[in-house]
Parts: C-alpha cells; structure tokens; sequence
C-alpha cells in the first residue's frame, strides 16, 4: 500500500493519523507539480483540471511566493469551484515548503480532502524555484516536473533530480518552439536520455493530442495509486553525476540507497 | 532548544510571528529590537503563561508547584488563552502553528499521556493553538515552567529574526543579537509567569497595536508569511 504521503511514524503509532486524515487508500492522490518560475505550472494545472474535472474530483493548493496569483489565475480560469483551490504561504521558503518542511502543505491537503470528502486528486503547485526544487514523498505520492521551450532547448540535456527522476517530465509551451529556435523533438530525446526513458510529455495546451497524453498520464498515476502498484519516488537531491579526475572520471550515483561518505569534492 | 528551532518541520518556517504584519502596517525597519523587547514582555508572556498552565494541567511539571485545582479542563485554558488573544488572524495562525506542533510531537511522544490528552481533546473541541500543544510538551518532557516559559518566548524571537532576513535587508548577525536581547528583558517575568497555576493567572498583556496589523494583514493578497 503507498503510505509514503503519510506521516508513517503516526500511522504506525495508533492508526489514527493527525487531524483525522483518512487512511491512505480511502484519500486522494496527491500530484505535485514543481519546475522553474514562468513555466506554465498553473496553465498545466488548469490544463488538467479542464481536461478531467467532469471525471476527477479535484482539489488544488498553490504555494505562490508572495501572492495568492495562481490561486486567483486558477480560480478565475473557471476550471474548478473556487473553494476547492486554496493558497498556502511558504515564507519566501518555495523549495522548504515542498521538501525540508511540508507541514504546511498536508494540513492544506488535509482539510482539503476533509472539506470536499471525498476527493479523487489534490494537485499541489510548487512555488516556482529552481532545477533541484522536488517534492519530498512525504508530501506528494508522484509529481511532475515542468520546462519550457523558452526556457531554452538545453535545459533538459542539463539533468537534475526533477528533470531525471520526478515521475513524468513535461516540456511545455511546444507552440512557441519554433518562434524560439527550439527543436522539440531533440529537447524530448535530450530529456528522455537524462531520464533513462522515464515518461516525458510534450505539451501546448493549444495542441489536443498532447492534452490527452497528458491526461492519460494522470489517469494512468491514478489508477496505479489506487491499485497500489505505484510507490513514491523521491526523485532526490541530487541526479548522478560526473566526476573529471586524474584518471578520466566517474559517474557518482545518489540514488542507490546506500550510505556513502563524501569524502569527494562535488 | 530544539523545540524552538525555525528548522524544527512542523510548518514555523512560514510564520512570522507578527513581523510582516508590523512591517507591512508601517513600523520602521530600525524599530523591530525595541519591537522584539515589547513583544517578549508582553504577547509572548501570554503565551508562556498558556503553556505553563497547560502544562501544570497535564500533569508534567516536576518544580512542585502543583496543578490547577480540580474541575479546571483544557477547554478553560484554551478559552483564557483565546480571551487574551483577541484578533482572529492571531488565533487562526496560531492554531495552524498547533496542528503543526501536535502532529510532530505526536510523533516524537506518541506514549506521552499529555499527547492522549490532547488528541482526545483535539477531536471534540477544534484545533489547540500552538501554546498549549507547547505545554503539553512541556509536560510530555517535563521541562521546568520557567524554561517554559524562556522557551516560548525565544521561540517567538527567533521565529521573527528568521523572517526579518527575508523581509529586510541587513547582516543576520544583528537580529542573532536582538534575539538574546529580547530573552534577557523577558528575564525578570519568568518567575511570575512559570508561578501561573490557573487559567485566571494567565498574564493578559495583550497589544492592540499587534492585533490591529495582524487583521490587516490577512486581508492583503501579497504577503511572505501566514502572520
């Protein structure tokens, strides 16, 4: 059962988790959906929410950086009722609120699920940092890392725990590519070669066939979750590595869960 | 000291602890020392005197001062407490930081009978605000109401010295300074504020001008932090 979401030290304590949250497989599924500033998060998000809102009972939180402005873009894009999109403050902290300190987001997600019980997916929007901002699996149960073509055709070659490992990449804004000197389908082999072909999403919200790979994909996590097959990944903090050293170099790995020292300069 | 650490995850990191809403309502930058020093001698102390209180309650003090007479409940505290805070945005914030609170110490003392207690009460009577979840640690570790009650009040200090380096600039040395300064003028209140044995005792040194900025700011739409 994918518990990762929940705080297990209490669940294990009395099953009874904090603030009455339901047991894991009785809640919603909750999507994160991180990636730098400007890349069309909430336009994804209310992407999603158009797509699937008939079908899916959707919650959203927001963790704007100094506004409520996504939660007011997504409200007023008449995507979803207002009440079930809230803000959360991140104490100009985007990147602790979603790894280092989640508190804030699973109370919102908590009381999202508890208001508008029963709730099929929450979708939590990072506040838009930088390439090594992912969601702790603590928070989240799979999340999708977002780029844009604007943002420049060498991004996703660049790697990182996000680009590599979060469970679905989306290189947004496709239709601005060519107006960006872009080559899409290079960025995509460019991002599914840094993620070892981990699932990547090219998308325009103006394109429908990409919509509905996107969609698909969202259902697909859905369905996984609930069965129980799909267990959070911590995409991590850091992607493997290159090493240059006398000898020619090595690739360091992270992501082996074995203990390891640092004894090497990064 | 860890307890009243901005690093502890139990959600302080987007609290300011009445900082933005000042700043925001137009105090001075070059004021929030004298700031720290008013608050630590007046709102904390009221939060100092829940905790202790709280604490006596659940039974955890171990300085032989005894609890609350019999019939006193934690429902009493918590409406004290709420009577000395009167601003709504201070309330809600301050349950937030609550949840916040409880959820980590129920993990870190799920055995503590102060944890039971609480998560009894919890499901009835609301949400309990970060003072009392604060008390029941106390009592959870029986830490003396006199480092209680320092306790507290370093933990609001702190909590806005972390959120002033985001709001202005200037070396995070010098709030490190404000911080000790604001704790030491808490000093000479401590014996009286860890004597509090009833909801009665709770120090009422509540500031207007506080909960005044306190609901402006939850109205604004561009804010850092909670409150």
């Amino acid at each position: 059962m994918p518990d990762s979401a929940v705080d297990p030290v209490s669940a294990a304590v009395s099953g009874l988790l904090p603030d009455g949250a339901p047991a894991p497989a009785a809640r919603a599924l909750r999507l994160g959906v991180a990636g730098p500033v400007g890349v069309g998060k909430s336009s994804l998000i209310a992407t999603v929410c158009r797509a699937l809102g008939a079908e899916l009972r959707i919650g959203v939180i927001t963790n704007d950086i100094y506004t409520d402005e996504d939660a007011r873009f997504l409200r007023s894009a008449g995507v979803l009722d207002p009440e079930r999109i809230r803000a959360v403050e991140t104490g100009a902290c985007p990147h602790t609120a979603i790894r280092d300190d989640v508190t804030a987001n699973l109370l919102a997600a908590e009381d999202l699920e508890r208001d508008f019980d029963p709730l099929d997916l929450v979708i939590i929007e990072s506040g838009g940092d930088n390439l090594t901002a992912t969601f702790s699996p603590a928070l989240v149960d799979a999340q999708i890392f977002v780029l844009d073509v604007a943002g420049g055709g060498d991004v996703a070659r660049k790697g990182g725990p996000g680009i590599g490992r979060a469970d679905l990449l989306v290189v947004n804004k496709t239709d601005l590519a060519p107006h960006v000197g872009v080559d899409v389908a290079q960025m995509v082999a460019d991002a599914s070669a840094a993620r070892e072909n981990r699932a990547v999403v090219a998308l325009s919200r103006t394109d429908d066939t990409s919509v509905a790979e996107l969609r698909a994909w969202v259902l697909g996590m859905l369905n996984s979750f609930r069965s129980g097959t799909h267990v959070a990944q911590d995409p991590g903090p850091m992607a493997p590595h290159f090493h240059a050293d006398e000898d020619g170099g090595y690739v360091h790995s992270h992501d082996e869960g074995q203990a390891h020292d640092h004894a090497h300069t990064h | 000291m860890l307890l009243a650490d901005a690093r502890l995850p139990s959600g302080g990191h987007a609290h300011s602890a009445s900082l933005e809403p000042a700043l925001l309502g137009g105090m001075a930058a070059d004021a929030v020392p004298a700031w720290l020093v008013g608050r630590a001698t007046t709102v904390s102390l009221v939060e100092a005197g829940t905790a202790v209180v709280t604490a006596r309650l659940l039974g955890g003090s171990r300085d032989g001062a005894g609890g609350p007479p019999d019939g006193v409940r934690l429902a009493d505290v918590v409406r004290a407490w709420a009577a000395r805070t009167p601003a709504p945005a201070l309330r809600d914030a301050a349950r937030l930081l609550g949840r916040g609170y409880l959820r980590l110490a129920r993990n870190l003392w799920p055995d503590a009978p102060a944890m039971r207690v609480l998560a009894a009460h919890d499901a009835p009577h609301g949400q309990l605000p970060r003072a009392v979840v604060l008390g029941a640690i106390a009592a959870a570790t029986g830490l003396p109401a006199a480092d209680t009650v320092r306790l507290t009040v370093y933990d609001d200090a702190q909590t806005a010295a972390s959120a002033l380096l985001k709001l202005e600039p200037l070396d995070p040395l010098a709030p490190a300074r404000w911080v000790l300064e604001a704790c030491a003028a808490a000093e000479p209140h401590v014996p009286r504020v860890a004597s509090c044995t009833t909801p009665e005792d709770i120090p009422a040194s509540g500031s207007p001008q506080t909960e005044g900025w306190a609901q402006a700011h939850a109205l604004l739409s561009q804010r850092l932090f909670r409150a």
